[in-house]
């Protein structure tokens, strides 16, 4: 499920609410400084749309995927688990049952034990050309090993 | 659907925002996010709603999941969306192509995606299971058969069209 109309008229049915029971927040970190790493963060925000928007295409029926939580990348972590931490526990009031975070950003491992949802966080190219055979195998792997790790949280 | 296109306002308010550096974000917006899982040398399409998805020489009798694109207009956007199927040869040699959208709630079934039911699909969000022919098992949760997409064979090259509701639908 998506955060659209469409979508969101087909959640509300009582029967489909109950079986949509994980939440998926992508996470992604924006800086408007024009440093070396600019570019990186402009190709790392499309493959975690693409990243988001293929899990959700696969697990329509199971999962919703938030739209994306942006922050600075040099926000205080502290300040953001906080943050999520309140988007957690309003999921699971709601009802969700898991809450699931999907990243590039390697910072959320160091905090991982503070937030009480899981990272999947996932390594990725730095660059490249998204329309490259070659992007679009490594792509495609990630997004079925990304696919079976969801699935063991099941 | 929409959640792609609120990112790609997102994005385009950035590149005006960002004179100068925006240009880098514009790039290759839109099309990357959907062509990605596809072979572009399956894309001619021969006529009007058919697409060339596969050789037949690809196709056994075991299910095989084929993706491409397709072109859509819809109201504000045009955008290529990705499209897949399981596919195979049923008895009498025919092609048979099904949607791997669970008639339940929309995830994708998997051929042998339980291994207590090596001959179905199966549906990894609420255990939903259909039989080789698409038919859905009772007592799980999908109550219609798999949609089946039309189907046209020309010399060597499987076309693909709309999806329909299922012959025993
Ligand atoms: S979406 Fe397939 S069983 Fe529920």
């Amino acid at each position: 499920m998506q955060w659209n109309n469409k979508d969101l008229e087909q959640y509300i049915d009582e029967k489909v609410i109950e079986y949509v029971d994980t939440l998926l927040i992508p996470l992604m970190p924006i800086s408007l400084k024009n440093d070396k790493n600019l570019i990186k963060r402009a190709f790392q925000a499309e493959l975690l749309s693409i990243f988001g928007n293929e899990l959700e295409r696969q697990f329509k029926g199971r999962m919703f995927l938030m739209p994306i939580y942006h922050y600075l990348s040099t926000a205080d972590k502290q300040l953001e688990v906080t943050r999520l931490n309140e988007w957690v526990e309003d999921a699971l009031t709601n009802p969700f049952k898991h809450v699931l975070f999907l990243t590039l950003d390697s910072d959320w491992k160091k905090v991982e034990a503070q937030l009480q949802g899981e990272v999947l966080w996932f390594p990725s190219m730095q660059s490249g050309d998204l329309q490259s055979d070659e992007t679009k195998g490594m792509v495609k792997d990630q997004i079925s090993q990304l696919t079976d790790l969801i699935k063991t949280y099941w | 659907m929409s959640e792609k296109r609120n990112q790609v306002s997102r994005r385009q308010f950035l590149n005006y925002t960002l004179t100068g550096v925006g240009g880098f974000m514009a790039a290759g917006m839109l099309a990357p996010m959907v062509r990605f899982a596809i072979d572009p040398v399956l894309k001619t399409s021969a006529q009007s709603d058919m697409v060339a998805v596969a050789d037949l020489s690809e196709i056994s009798d075991e299910p095989t999941r084929i993706d491409w694109t397709i072109d859509q207009v819809d109201g504000w956007y045009e955008s290529e969306v990705p499209k897949s199927a399981w596919v195979y040869k049923d008895e009498n040699d025919d092609i048979i192509a099904l949607s791997p959208v669970c008639k339940h709630l929309g995830c994708f079934v998997n051929w042998q995606g339980d291994e207590s039911h090596p001959d179905q699909f199966y549906c990894p969000c609420h255990d939903g299971r259909y039989y080789k022919s698409g038919v859905n098992v009772p007592n799980t949760p999908p109550e219609e058969p798999l949609d089946e997409f039309e189907v046209r064979i020309d010399g060597q090259t499987l076309y693909l069209g709309q999806t329909k509701p299922h012959r025993e639908a």
